[in-house]
């Protein structure tokens, strides 16, 4: 990891206001990517409802039996499981970035689970964005400014890394022209 | 956020053999032990039954003997060991944990399970209870033998009388079993729910992922109530309760009941991954689109929803009322439906499509052929008059082959000889696929189509001996089982064959254009450790544009 806290070029000599991701005022552009996951809510719901109700099946005609408490405890356990596991997948993929834009400053914040939420902000006027194709990642983003370059949507398709290369391209091409 | 750097992507350095295989995370490697570890066991329970057929060639007891006797424990131990084994350890491993693991995530494009570590344990645990098993095969057990010779319903009070400790050792095996495929399905669901790539939606995703999950909630939703079942017989057998025993209020029909609650979906568990690969074979070499893939998808649905609501058409002859036999009679022959649907499309997949015979298709089509045997004799049993009669004879042995050692099998083989290529980077000789499949489709025949006529003339199941009139077609079932005995042989030469000097398959595709090209037809063989780093887009794999 590269990280310097001196700064090196003009870019961000002006200092940024004292709490960089805590600046009330409304960014310009505020982005928020996230990994996929193709299970909703919803469909969450049902899978978990459809199951309950199958593993309830073969228990019903021997609820208030011996043999009854011989089964539940087996069928309560694997609905708990697979409810433990998709909640835990659904966490595995809490990783968000959230990257906002305002005239005279550029946040980044990743957060993920388990891990210190990881942050950079520059001046948008020195930012480079630039999109390369890595030898691992096709289309790799990655965001240069105040002495630091990071990777940005990593965990997208790389069309959308190329979108987001576009928007990110424009609304910074816009503040520099005309400052909003 | 991570700094941009390539070495933060770089190649993790290649891990040992022992890191690799004994600490696997990686859901190809696993997908590799779970199919070689089932040919092991495989191996075992066809050795059984070897000297099974062997004592069967003729009338009389002349190989199992103990001190000159005909040892008939022996003869039940190798029975239970084989439908353990099979149903447990070989042929659901193989399908569900071989190729499910290594398959399902590459056809999704989903980077690897959605549990890897725990994909591990499944492995372990379902390793430990092959050990278990084949433990309880040399332990103390019934009649100052080893062994546990009870057959594997196990059914009370038989399991629950039976003595020594191979009994519980069985029961173990189960049980390790069944948590494993609990987890791995539990993997394969929140996998296939939660990490398809971006655009695919329920019904874009191909035919195997969805047999493959299919089966892991059918598992889900049986697996427990064995588990229940046998820890209740465990209790019964070392704790002193009386779920299963009359004399203690408890009642050994209700074990039947809780049993088959579980078993029918169980040969289900079996045969429907089997069904997803057969679909992309047919496709593949009749080279056209699988026909009508949305009924393809419910039928599967439907088989394993009714799979649920049959059960008691294995015991019809409990003494259940005759309107209970009747629901189970109908409820039974409505899975032809569904059966029917898919039976029919796979035949019109192939109808007017520019057929290739080549080793996978080859065993595509025997499965549908032999498939379609064993459903209408299913059909046959599923009559409750007429079960009064076939009711544990050969019969239903040959039924219940034809539909699992002819149907499940066969569709083994077919994955084996369609992936082989992308699994290992070298492709097997042509000539000797299609002699595996010739020999194993001759000698399976030839072992469980006469078992339809000894079933007719009325010999019942598992014994050692039959009077003399049955010599005959027991002679020539014999013959046939000997010559799939010696295929699988062959086979296992010809795996070694292509492992060490078959020849090296570079095109990604090695099949050559195929209508509805999968993700792992993307893929270098064999595939880099690590696939789908980057989520595939729809453009790689939806091949119709637009809904189906």
């Amino acid at each position: 990891m590269r990280m310097k806290d001196v700064e090196t070029t003009g870019g961000g000599a002006e200092a940024p206001a004292p709490d960089a991701f805590g600046r009330p005022d409304p960014p310009v552009l505020t982005l928020i990517l996230w990994p996929n996951r193709s299970l909703s809510r919803r469909g969450f719901a049902w899978v978990m409802g459809i199951v309950a109700a199958g593993l309830a099946l073969p228990i019903l005609p021997l609820l208030g039996t011996r043999a009854g408490l011989g089964l539940i405890p087996f069928s309560a356990a694997a609905l708990l499981a697979l409810y433990v596991a998709i909640r835990r997948n659904y966490a595995d993929g809490r990783l968000t970035e959230e990257l906002r834009l305002w005239p005279d400053l550029i946040t980044v914040e990743r957060r993920e689970p388990g891990r210190a939420t990881r942050r950079w902000h520059a001046n948008p006027f020195w930012v480079k964005v630039r999109l390369s194709d890595a030898a691992k990642i096709e289309k790799y983003l990655t965001l240069e400014g105040n002495g630091r370059e990071i990777e940005l949507g990593a965990f997208l398709s790389p069309e959308e890394r190329e979108a987001l290369r576009h928007e990110l391209d424009e609304a910074l091409a816009r503040l520099r022209v005309d400052g909003r | 956020m991570a700094d941009a750097a390539a070495h933060a992507h770089a190649d993790h350095a290649k891990p040992g053999f022992f890191t690799r295989w004994f600490m696997s995370t990686n859901h190809k490697d696993i997908g590799l032990l779970y199919l070689f570890t089932a040919a092991a066991v495989g191996l075992v329970s066809v050795g059984f039954t070897m000297y099974m057929r062997l004592e069967l060639m003729e009338p009389g007891v002349q190989y199992m003997l103990k001190d000159g006797v005909p040892n008939g424990h022996l003869w039940n131990v190798l029975i239970t060991g084989h439908g353990i084994l099979m149903m447990f350890f070989v042929v659901i491993p193989a399908l569900f944990g071989g190729f499910g693991n290594y398959f399902m995530p590459l056809m999704l494009g989903a980077p690897d399970m959605a549990f890897p570590r725990m994909n591990n344990l499944s492995y372990w645990l379902y390793f430990a209870g092959t050990a278990l098993a084949v433990l309880s095969l040399f332990t103390p057990g019934g009649d100052g033998l080893t062994g546990a010779g009870v057959g594997w319903v196990l059914y009370p009070p038989l399991s629950t009388n039976e003595g020594g400790m191979s009994m519980d050792l069985a029961i173990f095996a189960v049980h390790l079993s069944g948590a494993s495929s609990i987890l791995g399905s539990i993997n394969i669901i929140t996998t296939f729910l939660n990490m398809r790539a971006p655009g695919m939606t329920l019904f874009k995703v191909p035919l195997f992922p969805w047999s493959v999950v299919v089966t892991a909630f059918m598992i889900l939703l049986a697996l427990p109530v064995l588990a229940g079942a046998i820890t209740m017989l465990l209790t019964d057998r070392n704790f002193g309760t009386t779920f299963f025993a009359p004399d203690g209020g408890g009642d050994p029909i209700l074990y039947q009941h809780i049993l088959w609650f579980f078993g029918h979906p169980e040969v289900y568990i079996i045969v429907v991954p089997g069904f997803g690969i057969i679909s992309h074979v047919i496709s593949t070499f009749s080279r056209k689109p699988i026909f009508g893939y949305l009924p393809m998808v419910f039928a599967m649905i439907a088989i394993a929803a009714l799979g649920f609501v049959v059960w008691a058409h294995h015991m019809y002859t409990v003494g259940m009322s005759v309107t209970q036999q009747s629901y189970f009679m109908l409820a039974t022959m409505v899975i032809a439906v569904p059966t029917g649907i898919k039976i029919f499309s796979w035949i019109a997949t192939m109808w007017g499509g520019s057929i290739e015979f080549r080793t996978p298709m080859l065993w595509a089509m025997g499965f549908l052929f032999l498939f379609t045997v064993g459903g209408v004799t299913g059909v046959v049993l599923s009559q409750a008059a007429i079960d009064r009669a076939y009711h544990d004879t050969y019969y239903v042995v040959a039924h219940f082959h034809y539909v699992m050692s002819l149907g499940a099998v066969f569709c083994i083989f077919a994955g084996i000889y369609y992936w082989i290529g992308k699994m290992s980077g070298r492709q097997y000789p042509e000539w000797a696929g299609k002699l595996h499949f010739w020999m194993m489709f001759i000698g399976a025949n030839l072992t469980f189509f006469p078992q339809h006529f000894l079933g007719r003339q009325g010999m019942p199941r598992r014994y050692i001996d039959y009077p003399e009139q049955f010599a005959q077609w027991n002679f020539v079932s014999s013959m046939g089982a000997f010559l799939s005995g010696l295929s699988f042989l062959f086979f296992f030469g010809i795996i070694y064959y292509t492992l060490r000097h078959g020849q090296r398959v570079t095109e990604p595709a090695y099949w050559g254009p195929q209508p509805d090209q999968t993700l792992e037809w993307t893929l270098s063989n064999p595939p880099p450790e690590h696939t789908f780093v980057t989520l595939p887009t729809p453009d790689m794999w939806d091949h119709r544009g637009g809904h189906h």
